[in-house]
């Protein structure tokens, strides 16, 4: 009789987890499937279409995904898109994440106004992408641009160009202003990563006689790789997913001559239509949209799974 | 090997003062244990010795020459961190080797000084395996192993012992005795475990808020502490401390008043006391008898009553009150016929006993 009681209570005692458990992950559950699951089951659907505007039109299977990949015409156009994309990804890793390792470096050192200068290389993350492309453009106007106003008053005229007229210069512009807008985020993640490493770790190599070179390259570097993962997999996605910055300075044209095209600009050129692209294609934009889903999830996995094979654990 | 010399050593962090005018001469060969209460300044000042924290002002010497300038790795010592400090993403024989690499050592030479030192250290077949793939003992082993490729003037141990277990804790304690023996090594190491320090040591630094209370071989500390401090420090379980009242000083001595009318004259040369002065009376509870069973004498005797009996097999404890005497505690025989409540007379004998002045020091 008694051990009766005791199941019974037991079982309204799970009972009552599970319903705290259910009632705790609706929310969580609710959002993601409104927006993020059906959107993407959407697209999956859309590119399965022939589409005339936002009218649907009859099933075509995959024909949307072959002419995207093997049309002579958008094959160009979509293949210079993402070399530009992988051009953003390797520059953004050197310059952008590169630039925030070597200031974390400098600020694990914890040197004089280190909680400043964290909070001022952090300012720029927190503004909007939108209002910083839009003051970067605006610093790069070749006639009343801060940039090339600067150049001429330091002697460099020959330096003041137009930076997002040229097609050898406004990607990189871009680029630079990617990197100057994010590399605070980058520089947390490896600060934070370095102070994890136990000073022990440092101490200990600096009586073995390791210079300070080499304790970042064979003690802090190797320790530091869960970060790296972290900062290499969203700087992948991030790239290939580049779009409000080359919108707002260059407009969806990916001009000059396509020099700053992205696969974000070309999705958005082909659902919803442009000048070049003219009217909306739903069809043939879903279609892109999936292939870069795919790649960029497949990859973000891969490089997830080696890079998280190179970790170490602490202790 | 090298003798360590401090001279008017002090370190202040900001307006901290830490380390306060330290003068201190370790022997070549010699194997001394700084030993203090957590926040005393034994690490810290074990760190000057390494290098990894500046001297704010004195004078740090090695094997003869000035070192406190110098970096860590110039110093000519090697240290073992309480957390080991292995680099996880090295193997053992790396992780040994790591000092020779860096000073761009020969490949054969470091492989040679390596498995010697894996050989000492029973470490052999495990100089593949990572640090994660090692228990507690085995990583300790390696960081000493790693010390000793260095082959340097002096050890400088930190705490290494104390994330084991008791059990190997006190096989570790032996291994480093026997270690110390082999490598005939000057050896600083710092703990705040009175036993190590006891069992270890050719000589303790007993250190308090960043000075140094007393410098001595353990049982010169243990029998003649020369304050409150260090006589409560050294020996476990503590001393107990009476505190009476000096009721005359003659050539005897000090004629001492207990409470609960308990009278002696305790024997002195220097009393450094005068009559009405609060002293405190201390015995350390292995020399307490009760009805002549135990260490103790019958110079004079206190009665309490027990409210503890700690039996341990080979040796019992006591714990009893005596008036305002609180949780006083006597060391017994294994087999001692006493029981909670039990009233006992607990006596001492005044040759084995301690008294200290009003100012803490010891009256001699």
């Amino acid at each position: 009789m008694q051990s009766t009681d005791y199941e019974s209570v037991r079982r309204a005692r799970t009972r009552n987890l599970k319903l705290w458990l259910a009632l705790l992950l609706t929310p969580a559950a609710l959002l993601l499937i409104v927006f993020v699951f059906i959107p993407m089951g959407s697209a999956v659907l859309y590119s399965l279409y022939e589409w005339d505007g936002l009218a649907r039109k009859g099933y075509v299977g995959l024909a949307n995904f072959s002419d995207i990949l093997f049309d002579p015409v958008r094959n160009k156009v979509l293949f210079h898109a993402f070399w530009n994309n992988v051009k953003v990804f390797v520059t953004l890793m050197i310059i952008q994440n590169g630039y925030a390792l070597v200031l974390a470096m400098l600020l694990a050192r914890n040197p004089r106004g280190y909680r400043f200068y964290q909070v001022v290389f952090f300012l720029p993350v927190i503004l909007s992408t939108v209002i910083v492309s839009f003051q970067w453009k605006l610093f790069l106007n070749p006639v009343f641009g801060l940039v090339n106003k600067a150049l001429i008053a330091v002697g460099l005229e020959s330096w003041a160009v137009p930076w997002l007229g040229l097609p050898e210069t406004a990607l990189p512009a871009m680029m630079l202003v990617n990197a100057w807008h994010w590399f605070g985020f980058p520089t947390l993640v490896f600060l934070a990563a370095i102070h994890r490493i136990p000073t022990d770790f440092i101490e200990a190599a600096r009586l073995d006689g390791a210079s300070e070179w080499r304790i970042a390259r064979e003690i802090i570097w190797p320790l530091m790789a869960p970060a790296v993962t972290i900062i290499v997999v969203l700087t992948f996605i991030g790239s290939f997913n580049w779009f409000e910055i080359p919108y707002v300075m260059n407009g969806l044209e990916g001009s000059p001559q396509g020099s700053t095209d992205m696969l974000g600009l070309l999705f958005y050129r082909t659902a919803f239509g442009s000048i070049s692209a003219g009217g909306s294609d739903f069809g043939h934009g879903s279609a892109l949209a999936v292939l870069m889903f795919i790649f960029i999830f497949v990859f973000s996995i891969l490089a997830t799974k080696y890079l998280t094979s190179r970790e170490v654990e602490m202790n | 090997m090298a003798k360590v010399e401090l001279r008017g050593v002090n370190k202040q962090f900001g307006s901290v003062h830490v380390i306060k005018d330290i003068n201190l001469t370790v022997e070549d060969h010699e194997f001394v244990v700084f030993v203090g209460p957590s926040g005393c300044g034994k690490s810290t000042l074990l760190r000057l010795i390494a290098g990894l924290e500046e001297i704010t002002s004195g004078e740090i010497d090695i094997d003869g020459a000035r070192v406190d300038h110098l970096a860590p790795a110039r110093r000519g010592v090697a240290m073992v961190f309480q957390s080991y400090a292995l680099y996880p993403h090295f193997t053992v024989a790396q992780n040994m080797g790591y000092a020779l690499r860096v000073a761009k050592e020969d490949k054969a030479v470091i492989d040679r000084k390596v498995r010697e030192a894996a050989e000492i250290l029973q470490l052999t077949e495990y100089l593949d395996r990572k640090p994660k793939a090692l228990s507690g003992g085995q990583r300790q082993r390696v960081a000493i192993g790693r010390a000793i490729v260095r082959d340097p003037k002096v050890f400088l141990f930190d705490e290494p012992l104390s994330n084991l277990d008791a059990k190997l804790r006190v096989q570790m304690r032996i291994e480093l005795t026997r270690l110390h023996r082999e490598l005939n090594a000057t050896m600083i190491y710092v703990t705040h475990d009175q036993v190590e320090a006891m069992t270890m040591a050719d000589k303790i630094v007993v250190l308090r808020d960043g000075r140094v209370e007393q410098i001595g071989a353990p049982l010169d500390l243990y029998n003649t502490p020369d304050n409150r401090f260090v006589a409560g420090f050294i020996g476990s379980p503590a001393m107990n401390f009476f505190a009476g009242r000096a009721e005359s000083v003659s050539d005897a001595g000090v004629e001492v008043a207990l409470e609960g009318g308990t009278r002696f004259t305790f024997p002195c040369e220097t009393p450094g006391v005068k009559a009405g002065d609060v002293v405190e009376f201390g015995v350390r509870p292995e020399h307490f008898s009760i009805g002549g069973n135990g260490d103790g004498g019958s110079d004079g005797a206190l009665k309490g009553e027990v409210y503890a009996v700690e039996r341990l097999g080979g040796e019992t404890y006591l714990y009893l009150n005596s008036g305002s005497y609180r949780d006083i505690v006597a060391h017994m025989s294994g087999d001692a016929p006493i029981s909670i409540g039990d009233s006992v007379e607990i006596g001492f004998s005044l040759a084995r006993s301690h008294l200290f002045g009003p100012d803490g020091q010891s009256i001699r």
